[in-house]
């Protein structure tokens, strides 16, 4: 019995840990706010993501929250924030998304990878119509 | 035998303490090396982790004292032999790491440390909760055969686990020459958590450095490339519970969905392996780095 509380003890002792070392980083201001920079930036982080994607077109978000690049091959891949950091995922015809005038929001087949919206200005319906036709 | 106690316990306050300490260096320096969500995920990972040890290590522990019953040697608790078990334990752990990397039922549950974008002391702390599952505890089975108590071999991989927590850093540059020789290191295993592609599947050790140098897979830092962290195919989600399974759901769903005689094929090969050559592995990842970086070598005619 003893032991069990003791364990208990420390449990909550932990969570208590995790809770004040997550305000901590809070209050410290860690993660920063970061964005893409420009056509570069969005180049580098695709080949990160995929080495050897090398993209003929993209586009940044206005914001630079995210990007949409397009291969010679017509692969599509869509990058974005997420914390501190990118993630980036290849599109394909599961992926969906949706115009609404500047604002396209592209949602992948991956239930956890969420939703994201781009403005990406008067060239949103180009990729758009882009993603509408995509083979794969 | 002697009354021993779990060094981890003792060590968890200086382990806060230490994060608390980079948190600060990161908010002079660079404060995108820590991210709060991220960090909470990898501290509820290690939390959830202690847990599941707490529920499966009894077991553990009997079996090895089962082993142990029927060891080969008597190797008792003599100075020596605590020695002889930290280094054939950090052995042992070696040979689960690289095994861990390379088949995908026990990637599915080592993936959980490596699943954050960030490197800092809290990624140390982002234990797996399926290792029990996984089966991680067989690699260290032999020693007690071999001779050694259950309870050395537990104290000693307590220290190996303590050790490995400073490695997490990218606060330490490089240690002097004769350590980053013989020892694990921050840039030793800063390569080891990278997703680029010259440093994928790399630098298994624990403690000792030198398991990689005589078993072939050490790849030295280098100061060219920044270094990415994460998983080939990063979550893209701080959502706990699918950070923790996320390996095992995709198991389940290719084992289901895959052609009868290809199905084992999913569980035992290698992570991103696929019956039908769709996917892709670190070993086609790192050919392709390396037939591109061949041909921006060779000169146009």
């Amino acid at each position: 019995m003893e032991g069990a509380l003791i364990e208990l003890a420390k449990l909550g002792g932990s969570i208590a840990a995790i809770l004040f070392l997550f305000w901590l980083a809070r209050r410290l201001d860690l993660g920063g706010d970061l964005r893409i920079r420009d056509e570069a930036h969005a180049r580098a982080l695709a080949d990160e993501a995929i080495c050897g994607f090398e993209p003929v077109d993209i586009i940044l978000d206005k914001a630079g929250m995210g990007a949409l690049l397009k291969d010679a091959q017509g692969r599509h891949m869509l990058i974005r924030r997420h914390g501190a950091a990118f993630v980036a995922r290849l599109l394909d015809r599961h992926s969906e998304s949706r115009l609404d005038q500047n604002f396209l929001t592209i949602g992948t087949s991956e239930k956890t990878f969420g939703k994201v919206t781009l403005n990406l200005g008067k060239d949103a319906q180009y990729w758009a119509a882009g993603l509408r036709h995509m083979a794969v | 035998m002697p009354e021993l106690f779990n060094p981890v316990d003792y060590a968890v306050p200086v382990f806060i303490l230490l994060i608390i300490i980079e948190m600060l260096w990161a908010r002079k320096k660079a404060p995108e090396k820590y991210e709060p969500k991220d960090t909470l995920t990898s501290l509820a990972f290690g939390t959830g982790s202690t847990v599941a040890g707490a529920l499966t290590g009894g077991l553990v522990f009997a079996m090895m004292l089962w082993l142990y019953e029927h060891h080969l040697f008597e190797i008792g608790w003599a100075w020596w032999a605590w020695i002889a078990c930290f280094v054939l334990d950090d052995l042992a752990y070696y040979v689960f790491h690289r095994s861990a990397h390379r088949v995908r039922w026990l990637w599915a549950s080592h993936v959980n440390h490596h699943s954050s974008q960030h490197y800092n002391l809290s990624t140390a702390l982002r234990q797996t909760w399926t290792g029990f599952i996984a089966v991680n505890f067989i690699f260290r089975m032999p020693l007690a055969l071999v001779g050694f108590h259950p309870a050395m071999i537990a104290f000693c991989g307590g220290i190996n686990l303590i050790y490995q927590f400073w490695i997490h850093t990218e606060a330490v540059g490089r240690m002097p020459r004769w350590f980053e020789a013989v020892m694990n290191t921050p840039s030793h295993h800063r390569v080891h958590h990278a997703t680029n592609p010259r440093y994928l599947d790399a630098n298994y050790a624990g403690v000792f450095i030198v398991w990689d140098k005589m078993f072939g897979s050490f790849t030295p830092e280098t100061d060219d490339e920044k270094i990415r962290y994460g998983i080939v195919k990063q979550l893209g989600t701080f959502n706990l519970l699918y950070s923790v399974f996320h390996e095992w759901i995709g198991i389940a769903k290719d084992v289901w969905s895959a052609p009868w005689r290809h199905k084992l094929g999913y569980i035992w090969r290698p992570p991103g392996w696929s019956h039908d050559g769709s996917r892709e592995t670190s070993d086609s990842i790192k050919a392709r780095w390396q037939a591109r970086r061949e041909n921006q070598a060779t000169p146009a005619e």
